[in-house]
This record gives C-alpha cells, structure tokens and sequence, in this order.
C-alpha cells in the first residue's frame, strides 16, 4: 500500500503557526518533540514529522477504513536525515511503515509504503486523462481496467498536488 | 449553555478554519470537518486549542481522536463542562 503528502511551506505559513502554545505537544511525541527543539531549523522538523504521518495515516486508513485524529499515535523515527532527504519509520499500533521525504525549500513531500523495499519502487503519475475511482470510504483508486485497480494516494496543499502510485 | 448557545460558539470557532465558506453558512450537527468544510488537518489541532481556550477545558488525545465532526465535538465539549 502506498500513502503521501505535501506540505507547501509558503501556504503552511499562512494558514497554521506551528509555534503556538500547547500545538507541538497535542501533535507530537515527547521523542518526536525533542527532535524539533534540537533541529537547527524547527519549522522543518514539524512538517518533515507532520508529512510523515499523515502519509503513514493514509495507508493506515486504506488498511483499517478507521477514521481518526490520532498524531501521537502515529509515532515517528527518522534513520537518516540531510538538508534535502529524509528516511524513516512511523508505528502505529502493531503497524509499521517505511517514509521518504524530500525536503525543497518550497515544500516537504513524503512517501510511505509497508515494505522498505517498496520505496524504489513508486512513481508520481499526471492524473490527466487517468480515471481515479473512490470506494465507499473515500480511499481512491487508480483504474487500469474493469477488473484491475492500483492502489493510489492523492495529496494536494497549497500550490501542489502530487499522486503516487507503484510502478 | 445549551445546545443552540453551543453549536454557535463552536461554528465561529471552527470559521478561520474552514476552506468551503458555504457549507460553513449552512453548518449542522452532521457536518465533517474534512469532508464537508475541506478544513485542513493540520488545523484540527488549532480547532482544538481554540475550543480548550473558549470553553477553559482540557481535551486529551482520546478525545481528539473523535473530533472530526460537529455533533462529536458537541458531545465531548458538553462532557466536559458537565464535569467542572
């Protein structure tokens, strides 16, 4: 299964201040809190984290249909971290999944897939001329034929819209 | 407060937030925040912060977890001042 989301920075600024009081510790783990505070540029540890999870959310979601606002169970590690890369996990419950992100300076953009190996194996498609159908829980689908859909995940913030999908 | 006194304080709450200006107007008990308003998850949690600040009550993550509708967050808001 598949999960992504981006977060367009400059819109971000606009709509949410991420450095209002009691905000990072309703969404984030004390862990995941330490993180920030030690980053040299916090905004961007609050929405590398925050991308991280609303992408593991969507598989979440697609996997279990539960709908939920639960940030701090959604628990998050980071195995490598660059000005323009990041790789890590996030748990949820006894689930586990794998993130990608790429960090511009105009926007965070992350990955998530069950398996690690699975992060080489995904692809941004232009949804022209592409039929994307959604189930009765409002996950979507990529439809190749009447019979054969891919799994597929949509996110859009701002001035960007990004869908994934696997090769 | 009642209901009517409620769901009116929670509706000028949940405006700055709330990208679908016209299904802001005509708010029910009924209307999800995502699906119905296009709130931004993101500012879910300022939702909450606002309704914490407004009514001077403690949401805690199991609460929040359900907040993602207005006849929820009624409940949960009424619970809690039920209890002060």
């Amino acid at each position: 299964m598949i999960g992504n989301d981006i977060v367009d920075l400059a819109q971000s600024r606009l709509e949410s201040r991420w450095s209002r009081k009691g905000l990072i510790e309703k969404l984030f783990t004390p862990t995941e809190q330490q993180l920030i505070k030690n980053h040299n540029d916090s905004e961007i540890m609050v929405w590398l984290l925050w991308s991280m999870k609303e992408a593991a959310y969507k598989i979440y979601n697609r996997q279990t249909k539960i709908r939920e606002f639960s940030p701090q169970k959604l628990i998050c590690s980071l195995n490598s971290l660059n000005d323009t890369i990041a790789f890590g996990e996030v748990s949820c419950l006894q689930n586990k999944y794998y993130t990608k992100t790429v960090i511009t300076t105009e926007n965070i953009h992350t990955i998530a897939v069950n398996d690690f190996n699975d992060l080489n194996n995904t692809i941004e498609i232009d949804v022209k001329n592409k039929q994307i159908i959604k189930d009765q829980f409002g996950i979507p689908y990529l439809k190749i034929s009447s019979s054969i859909f891919k799994d597929i995940s949509i996110s859009h913030h701002g001035r960007y819209e990004k869908v994934v999908t696997f090769q | 407060m009642n209901r009517t006194e409620l769901t009116e304080k929670l509706k000028e709450i949940i405006k700055p937030y709330a990208a679908n200006t016209e299904a802001h107007e005509n708010l029910t008990e009924e209307t999800d925040f995502i699906k119905d308003l296009n709130i931004n998850s993101a500012n879910l949690v300022d939702i909450v912060l606002d309704i914490e600040e407004k009514f001077d009550v403690v949401i805690d993550n199991a609460d929040m977890e359900r907040m993602l509708d207005v006849k929820t967050a009624i409940e949960i808001i009424e619970t809690k001042l039920a209890a002060k």
